[in-house]
């Protein structure tokens, strides 16, 4: 049996003795290679549950649609490693309670399928912990050293350049599971923090803050720059900050459902002075 | 014999009319990206796109904009109207989607207030679209009944020689004729064919959708609710659109002075029509996208008849989620049987 056909029939099982309420998973897309989000709650239709290599979208950020988990039923996703990393972060920040999420793990290796044993986020830990080893991420690794070579002039040149093609689409931040703020900084306007323009101010207010909220917290899935319709490299900025954080506060994002939040959390004993 | 346009010759005439005084805009690349933008030479167009990324409509309808700076004094309060940078443009090398979708919008910013920063623009521009010889998985313009050659909006149309080297000349409009007649140096008479448009296959059944979105009934049907569900809540499809052209007008500045700017908005968003009170009519993301809909094919043609739709396909393109007006039409399409 395939691992798409194994996912299937416990989809299936599950569904039919009500241990969960839904399944999110992937199912065909308009084209040969897309993958489209499908929500399955009857067991007559996990035939339509379709798990390979293009399944890349980071479901997790859906668990946290309004109301979805509030009648405390339990409900099922695909997730690989990043995914399981959110759901981490998620009961860590008080987003949904983990026993709720029935994961369907699963990863891709050079374009190989694997599944990935266990049923709750905790069972995840040695596959989530050699994340911390060898830090994969989905940044593109000779963007990054190019980066990293540049000058700071030549930097901020690179990211003006990128930033002025922003569109303030938000697709970046609606494609994140970590953006899960039912009203962003930059929605609000009693008062109005950040520019709602899209012009170079408001677009580099807009990166930056997103950048900052998302130190400590992005596990790397690159669902916002997928969703990017002006293909901006925002993993790079985000990556970047992880590699930042890592280096200050020896954190890696979403290691355990009770890990503290690095940037939220506040120490007695805390060798700064001030907090920002 | 027919007039032709060489593409050896394409950057004799970019010289020409930007000598002038005429910005010359075309399809190219930015920073990872395509885009209809302002040329020095034509080698920097690139003509083997399908269509650029970003929609034509930013030339006439840019993301954001001043209408007016204000200072606040003691007394008074001074205001000074902004108005979009004038100057002729010839947009060279649009896709018949492109230029219809603003001959679409025409009569919207024209309806109840005329929008003199659009219509200055449109007054300002003549297009020069190239009919389409390929096409891909996403483009639907044959769904709203155009054709990749469809004339609707453009001032010039151009139809691909089959030899690859030049375009057979068609000026549409006297806008268009001017340009060209600007150049006419560097045409030249031809009995060159032209090569076959692209063949773009019918995704969906237009009326029929139609026909279904009409039906009062319809507008609480379970179908919002069921496709809406992996719909993410972004502004992607609507910001590319070229016939989306909702705005917003924002304040931006200090307590004495500062800018009054047009900014695109969505109604993809929770914002898009939430009221002070804090009630919104289109509270959840089913509705919002019900919105999109119902706007393109039902109330946008039941004013203005025609649909707010001119077929890019860029809405499901680079949706992040797989999902557009193509995905919406087809199951509504099932729906309707
Ligand atoms: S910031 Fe991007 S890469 Fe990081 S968690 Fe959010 S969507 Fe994923
Ligand atoms: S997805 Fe890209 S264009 Fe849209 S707001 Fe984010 S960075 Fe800007
Ligand atoms: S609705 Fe979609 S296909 Fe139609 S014009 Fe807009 S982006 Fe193009
Ligand atoms: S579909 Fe939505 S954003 Fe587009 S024009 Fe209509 S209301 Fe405006």
């Amino acid at each position: 049996m395939s691992i798409e056909q194994q996912y299937q029939a416990r989809a299936k099982e599950l569904l039919s003795g009500g241990a969960v309420k839904m399944v999110i998973g992937y199912g065909k897309g308009t084209t040969g290679n897309r993958r489209r989000p499908i929500f399955i709650s009857s067991p007559d239709d996990v035939g339509r549950l379709v798990l390979d290599d293009s399944c890349i979208i980071n479901l997790s950020g859906y668990l946290v649609s309004e109301g979805l988990l509030s009648d405390e039923k339990r409900v099922a996703v695909f997730l690989r490693p990043e995914g399981i990393r959110a759901i981490n972060i998620l009961a860590a920040e008080s987003q949904l309670d983990a026993d709720q999420i029935v994961i369907f793990g699963f990863d891709v290796n050079d374009n190989e399928l694997r599944a990935l044993k266990g049923i709750h986020v905790e069972e995840f830990a040695d596959v989530i912990g050699s994340i911390r080893e060898n830090n994969p991420g989905f940044a593109d690794k000779e963007l990054l050293e190019k980066i990293e070579k540049m000058t700071a002039q030549e930097r901020f040149a690179f990211w003006q350049e990128e930033f002025a093609k922003c569109i303030k689409c938000y697709a970046c931040r609606q494609a994140c599971p970590m953006c899960y703020c039912r009203r962003c900084i930059v929605d609000s306007n009693q008062p109005q923090w950040v520019n709602t323009s899209s012009h170079s101010l408001g677009n580099f207010e807009w990166n930056i803050v997103r950048a900052f909220h998302l130190s400590g917290r992005c596990v790397e899935c690159g669902n916002c720059d997928r969703a990017c319709p002006v293909n901006i490299p925002l993993r790079l900025i985000n990556h970047k900050m992880a590699v930042e954080v890592l280096g200050a506060f020896d954190h890696v994002a979403g290691m355990s459902k009770t890990q503290e939040p690095v940037l939220a959390s506040f120490k007695k004993d805390d060798s700064e002075t001030f907090i920002l | 014999m027919t007039k032709i346009l060489l593409i050896d010759k394409l950057d004799n005439c970019v010289e020409r009319w930007k000598a002038a005084g005429i910005t010359v805009i075309g399809p190219v690349h930015r920073a990872n990206i395509s885009v209809y933008a302002a040329v020095e030479h034509a080698s920097e167009f690139d003509f083997g796109l399908v269509l650029p990324d970003r929609s034509i409509k930013e030339l006439f309808f840019p993301q954001t904009e001043p209408m007016l700076r204000y200072a606040i004094k003691k007394d008074t309060i001074d205001t000074i109207e902004c108005m979009p940078p004038s100057g002729p443009r010839i947009i060279f090398g649009s896709r018949a989607c492109d230029a219809s979708g603003m001959a679409i919008d025409d009569p919207l910013f024209g309806w109840d207030y005329k929008d003199t920063y659009w219509f200055q623009r449109r007054n300002e521009s003549v297009i020069v679209t190239i009919a389409c010889i390929k096409a891909d998985d996403f483009c639907m313009c044959t769904s709203l009944n155009m054709e990749p050659d469809s004339t609707k909006g453009s001032d010039v149309l151009l139809r691909p020689l089959e030899n690859g080297k030049g375009w057979l000349v068609e000026e549409l409009t006297d806008r268009g004729q001017e340009a060209f007649t600007q150049i006419a140096e560097f045409l030249q008479e031809s009995a060159d064919a032209p090569a076959q448009t692209a063949v773009v296959e019918k995704k969906f059944d237009l009326e029929a959708s139609v026909a279904w979105l009409q039906k009062p009934e319809n507008f609480d049907s379970r179908f919002w609710k069921e496709i809406s569900m992996r719909c993410i809540g972004c502004a992607s499809c609507t910001y590319l659109c070229p016939t989306c052209h909702c705005f917003d007008i924002q304040d931006e500045g200090d307590t004495y002075s500062g800018v009054r700017r047009k900014n695109w908005d969505s109604c993809s968003f929770a914002l898009f029509t939430m009221h002070t009170s804090g009630h919104n009519p289109r509270s959840t993301q089913s509705a919002r996208w019900r919105q999109r809909i119902m706007h393109k094919f039902n109330y946008f043609p039941g004013k203005f008849s025609v649909n707010s739709c001119s077929g890019c396909g860029r809405c499901s393109r680079q949706c992040p989620v797989d999902m557009g007006i193509t995905e919406t039409l087809q199951e509504i399409s099932k729906l309707s049987l």
